[in-house]
């Protein structure tokens, strides 16, 4: 008993000496189609700057509205501009900080278990496709543009019955990585997992998705969030960016 | 490994149990020994947590703790921040895990026999010392085992703690919100050791006390 004591004590030491961070940290709330990108681009920013940055992943409708509720985040970084724009409107985000830093590709991913690779949505209605993932339709802009682009193409009721929610676009990639479903419709940021397979899908089917960040209105070190956005905007981050599959501003 | 979700999760299940037992115990014994207007009422709105569907719990925890609800901003006006930190995580694990501990405790205090508590009290015992002289020592493992159970349900909470406190990693991202996140990113190794963590603890932790006071769950 005693034992387990010291041990219970222990962990919370340590749960709290983890919590306690010397340096400055920043919370950034990040579209999770930039999983693959900003773990090569975050630990590049704390060096340069000797910060501590905490990268959140999600979808970006379920960050605006938790940072909205008052969530600590100090950046967001979102996968469209309806949310940002939403939120500088309600005086959450500093209208000042808004950018452009993306824009978002969408592929059509087949499981490698799943046979020979898809390379056109049409042929989702295939019988051996059982099973479609694509993000949420309603809170995220990945899920978004992927139900414009089956609407734009006459598929969507047919390819419907088959459809699978992911939360946002990372657990829809991961849906098909797993072989959990055939097929998938995910950000080409985050496609090159050795699991499936990929073709690129015709921009012009959807919106583009303009991906938009802006600093959190009550984060306390609003100038390191500028300094961030700045770096992923600069030459390393561009470059980094690129080789994820993003169009960057100014080139389209 | 980082291990912060673990140290996270016990952290924060054993406040909320701690809390549990100060509001539960009282509220148990109201309801095992009082007849009181709004009793019945009283009864429902206990075991609500436990019917309500976890995200139903959290969307509404959220609207009053959060940045912009009634509680979230007299807070804020304290200095207090709530919504999005471990805190959050502890009322979430504390609303869920409230009905468990206070059910079992309820059952336990009625079945003492009120004629051993109407002796104390013709000795001259207070209410108080009445119930920490006869009624707890003879409910202790059913408040025992609620307790377990209490800390266990706190220690897996997932649904109202993501809407409550997000599932930021080395601040509110507790071990179930850290596998959760591992399985998303297709981390599976990471996800497996992580899940082999919780259910160790716990089968330790009920194992443990079960042999240690007798108890059955």
């Amino acid at each position: 008993m005693r034992r387990l004591v010291v041990l219970v004590a222990c962990l919370i030491g340590a749960g709290a000496a983890a919590a306690a961070q010397p340096l400055p940290v920043l919370t950034v709330f990040a579209a999770s189609d930039l999983a693959f990108a900003f773990n090569e681009i975050v630990p590049r920013f704390e060096r340069t700057f000797g910060v501590k940055v905490t990268l959140v992943l999600g979808s970006t409708g379920n960050f605006a509205r938790q940072i909205e509720q008052g969530a600590p985040a100090d950046v967001f970084f979102a996968a469209d501009e309806s949310f940002v724009d939403h939120l500088v409107a309600g005086g959450i985000l500093i209208g000042e900080t808004r950018s452009l830093y993306a824009q978002g590709r969408l592929v059509l991913a087949t499981a490698r278990t799943a046979g020979q690779k898809l390379t056109d949505l049409r042929q989702l209605l295939d019988a051996r496709i059982r099973r479609v993932a694509i993000a949420n339709p309603v809170h995220a802009p990945y899920g978004r543009a992927a139900r414009e682009a089956l609407i734009t193409n006459g598929l969507w009721d047919a390819v419907h019955p088959k459809l699978v929610y992911g939360e946002n676009i990372r657990q829809t990639l991961q849906y098909v990585q797993t072989g959990a479903v055939e097929a998938g419709i995910v950000a080409l940021s985050i496609a090159d997992v050795p699991e499936i397979e990929w073709v690129p899908i015709d921009p012009t089917l959807h919106r583009p998705l303009n991906q938009t960040v802006a600093v959190v209105r009550r984060s306390p070190r609003p100038e390191l969030g500028v300094s961030f956005i700045q770096f992923v905007n600069g030459p390393e981050g561009r470059a980094i960016m690129k080789r994820y599959g993003f169009r960057l501003p100014g080139e389209f | 490994m980082d291990l912060f979700p673990l140290a996270l999760s016990l952290q924060v299940a054993l406040t909320a149990t701690a809390f549990t037992l100060l509001l539960g115990i009282p509220l148990a014994w109201l309801l095992a020994r009082r007849r009181f207007p709004g009793r019945d009422l009283l009864e429902a709105v206990v075991v609500l947590p436990l019917i309500l569907p976890p995200t139903v719990l959290g969307y509404y925890l959220l609207l009053i703790i959060g940045a912009r609800g009634p509680v979230g901003r007299a807070l804020a006006a304290v200095g207090v921040e709530l919504a999005f930190t471990w805190r959050a995580a502890v009322v979430a694990a504390c609303v869920g895990s409230i009905a468990l501990l206070i059910k079992a405790a309820q059952a336990g205090f009625e079945t003492v026999d009120q004629r051993l508590e109407q002796a104390a009290r013709t000795l001259g015992r207070s209410e108080w010392s009445v119930f920490w002289s006869v009624t707890l020592p003879l409910a202790w493992r059913a408040v025992l085992a609620g307790t377990v159970l209490a800390f266990c349900r706190a220690l897996g909470e997932f649904g109202i703690t993501l809407m409550v406190a997000g599932s930021i990693p080395g601040r509110t991202q507790t071990l179930p919100l850290a596998i959760y996140d591992r399985v998303q990113a297709n981390q599976m190794g990471e996800a497996n050791a992580l899940a082999l963590i919780a259910i160790a603890l716990v089968a330790l932790l009920v194992f443990g006390v079960s042999r240690l006071a007798r108890l059955r769950f």
